[in-house]
């Protein structure tokens, strides 16, 4: 079961600097809340890059095949003849590729963002409070049990409004 | 997703500069504020809940001249050879236009980081999902047999059919579904961060869970954002070319038959910018009226309100140069019955139609050369009525004339809309603002989390000693 130390803070810089303590530290692993995305806990915690890139190619490049496969393979199934012209034609075809890559690519795109940001989420779990989606910032530390008070008293040093056990 | 570099907190300038996203709200202070005022939005007033059953009884009307429609056949509609294209084409038309300045406020100004989109971006998005969902409604409506319509959609049947794929009317059927699933994909995801903050807003326990629900559990936590960025630029990358593509697409039924006047290769940028235009005009009629009662002046500045001119002056001199090059083709083909179709929708059988056209899109626009009126609410909330009737006639002035008016003249007849078109014209509108009216007392209108980008956080220490955002 996860533990740790969950911080609340009302200042940025006072969450900036709890974050680059608990990293220097290696107290735990550390999750932070924010109401808005801020480009300095980017900087403190100097995230991996998203990987939601890759479902968004794979299912552009899978739209777009299937585009031009159904109506290809649709012409040829039911024929429609006219004199003169081909059965099946790529350049009205490509209309479907163009509308079924961007359907295809942005529904993988929301597919790698769910399975990334980990949602839809049943329960809110440990480590989470109602004022991260208003004016607070929050810090939570996952952490063995010895290393819980180091936590609190780094993020009280801080400046943490709240610091409160959870598991 | 916000799209600001470095906002600074000075008073707001009288100079709005789309490229530079200078977008300044001098008047929120902070965090709470923002919440406190866009969730106050959603408070349900007398004003709102007669104007929604002022759209419900517009929806009835329409409803009515359906069935009525349905029960007597297609006969009723007005039409008469050989115009067999009427006013439900031309509002089906009217409607996708309508949607794709959504996409372009949302998606394409995100791309290109003009900030003064960030305030009214979400009105605009919901008006594109709702915009869409009316006109997707005429093709059915317009087919006679609606409960036959999907018919179009290419699936393995019985009949062992599959539709014809070199038809402009499939074309139609792809490029709408996917820009309808790709809107509302679009519109809900901005939406999940605001779901949630209404979430731990909320005191009421079933409405809490409801919203827990809708808001799939989003915690604001920095590993969801970061996700979350990435693919709110993807889908906006993607919603550029479909924006683009979809009114080709919709151009594509007229520009690929050999009628006179549609026949011409100008249609896909003609209609697209044309589409831009009139969905300007359309924000401005819903976002005048909502930054006023719902006191958001604040935040949907006058800089936001001279920006969006701007951009509505410049498609609409697109337009009207498109208006103006369609001419010059019929004039320098030499071809015949291209000239007498042109003569005849200005001068002759169609002219009031096409005067309302130039004088609505081409004309009035121009007044947005001045700066004093691109920054008077009331005069732009004015000149976007005078845009969604102007962009309605110029549809009707596409479609109408060129079949009325064809190659012999046993084909020239006249049109005249009949009450069953006008009853379901106006219950489309109807149906368009009960969705819209419903929306802005469910969700924020103002996106939150977007605004609480370019508000300053709270902070221990000066902010030039941390770094800008």
């Amino acid at each position: 079961m996860a533990q740790g130390m969950l911080g609340v803070f009302l200042e940025i810089d006072a969450a900036c600097d709890a974050i680059a303590a608990l990293k220097q530290q290696n107290v735990g692993k550390i999750t932070v809340f924010t109401p808005t995305p801020r480009h300095e806990f980017e900087q403190a915690l100097r995230p991996p890059r998203s990987p939601v890139r890759m479902y968004t190619l794979i299912g552009a490049l899978s739209g777009a095949t299937f585009g031009y496969w159904i109506a290809i393979w649709g012409s040829n199934y039911w024929p429609i003849v006219v004199g003169g012209k081909a059965i099946s034609t790529w350049i009205p075809y490509t209309i479907f590729a163009f509308e079924l890559m961007v359907l295809v690519g942005g529904l993988s795109t929301v597919a790698g963002l769910f399975i990334h940001s980990r949602v839809p989420r049943l329960t809110m779990t440990v480590g989470y409070d109602p004022r991260f989606s208003g004016s607070h910032f929050g810090v939570w530390c996952e952490c063995p049990p010895e290393r819980l008070h180091d936590a609190e008293s780094i993020m009280s040093n801080a400046g943490a409004e709240e610091v409160r056990r959870e598991q | 997703m916000a799209t600001l570099a470095k906002p600074d907190f000075q008073n707001e300038p009288r100079r709005p500069n789309i490229a530079k996203a200078g977008l300044q709200l001098p008047a929120v202070k902070d965090y709470a504020q923002v919440d406190r005022e866009i969730m106050g939005t959603l408070r349900p007033t007398k004003a709102w809940f007669t104007l929604l059953m002022a759209a419900i009884t517009c929806l009835g009307i329409g409803a009515t001249a359906w069935i009525y429609q349905i029960y007597a056949g297609l006969g009723v509609a007005g039409y008469s050879p050989p115009v067999m294209w009427g006013v439900y084409i031309i509002t089906f038309v009217f409607w996708i236009g309508i949607g794709h300045a959504g996409t372009l406020i949302s998606a394409i100004l995100y791309l290109f980081r003009a900030g003064f989109r960030t305030t009214i971006y979400r009105c605009a998005e919901a008006m594109t999902v709702f915009a869409v969902m009316t006109a997707g409604l005429f093709p059915i409506i317009h087919i006679g047999r609606p409960w036959k319509f999907f018919w179009l959609i290419p699936y393995p049947n019985w009949r062992l059919l599959w539709p014809n794929f070199k038809s402009p009317l499939v074309w139609d059927v792809f490029a709408i579904s996917t820009y309808l699933t790709i809107s509302v994909t679009f519109l809900f995801i901005g939406l999940l961060p605001d779901i949630a903050t209404l979430r731990d807003a909320e005191k009421n326990p079933m409405k809490k869970q409801f919203l827990s629900i809708l808001s799939f559990g989003w915690r604001n936590s920095e590993n969801e954002w970061r996700h979350f960025a990435r693919a709110y630029l993807f889908l906006a990358a993607f919603s550029t070319p479909l924006v683009l593509s979809v009114h080709s697409v919709v151009s594509f039924d007229f520009s690929m038959a050999l009628v006179p006047g549609w026949h011409t290769t100008i249609f896909a940028p003609y209609f697209v910018a044309g589409a831009i235009f009139s969905g300007m005009g359309m924000v401005y009629t819903i976002i005048i009226p909502i930054r006023k009662f719902f006191k958001l002046e604040h935040y949907v500045t006058l800089n936001v309100m001279d920006a969006g001119a701007k951009l509505t002056l410049f498609t609409s001199m697109v337009v009207g140069c498109a208006y103006l090059v369609e001419f010059f083709i019929a004039w320098y083909s030499g071809v015949q019955v291209e000239q007498d179709y042109f003569w005849n929708r200005v001068f002759g059988q169609w002219w009031y139609a096409a005067w309302i056209m130039l004088t609505c899109n081409m004309i009035l626009p121009l007044s947005l050369f001045s700066q004093k009126l691109r920054r008077n609410p009331t005069w732009l909330f004015i000149l976007s009525l005078f845009i969604n009737l102007g962009m309605w006639y110029e549809r009707f002035v596409i479609i109408v004339p060129g079949l009325s008016h064809e190659f012999e003249p046993w084909q020239w007849a006249g049109y005249r809309p009949s009450f069953v078109d006008m009853g379901i014209l106006v219950g489309s509108f109807g149906w368009f603002f009960m969705w819209f009216l419903l929306f802005i007392k469910q969700l924020p209108v103002i996106a939150i989390s977007e605004v609480k980008e370019i508000v300053p956080p709270k902070m221990r220490r000066p902010a030039s000693s941390h770094g800008g955002h």
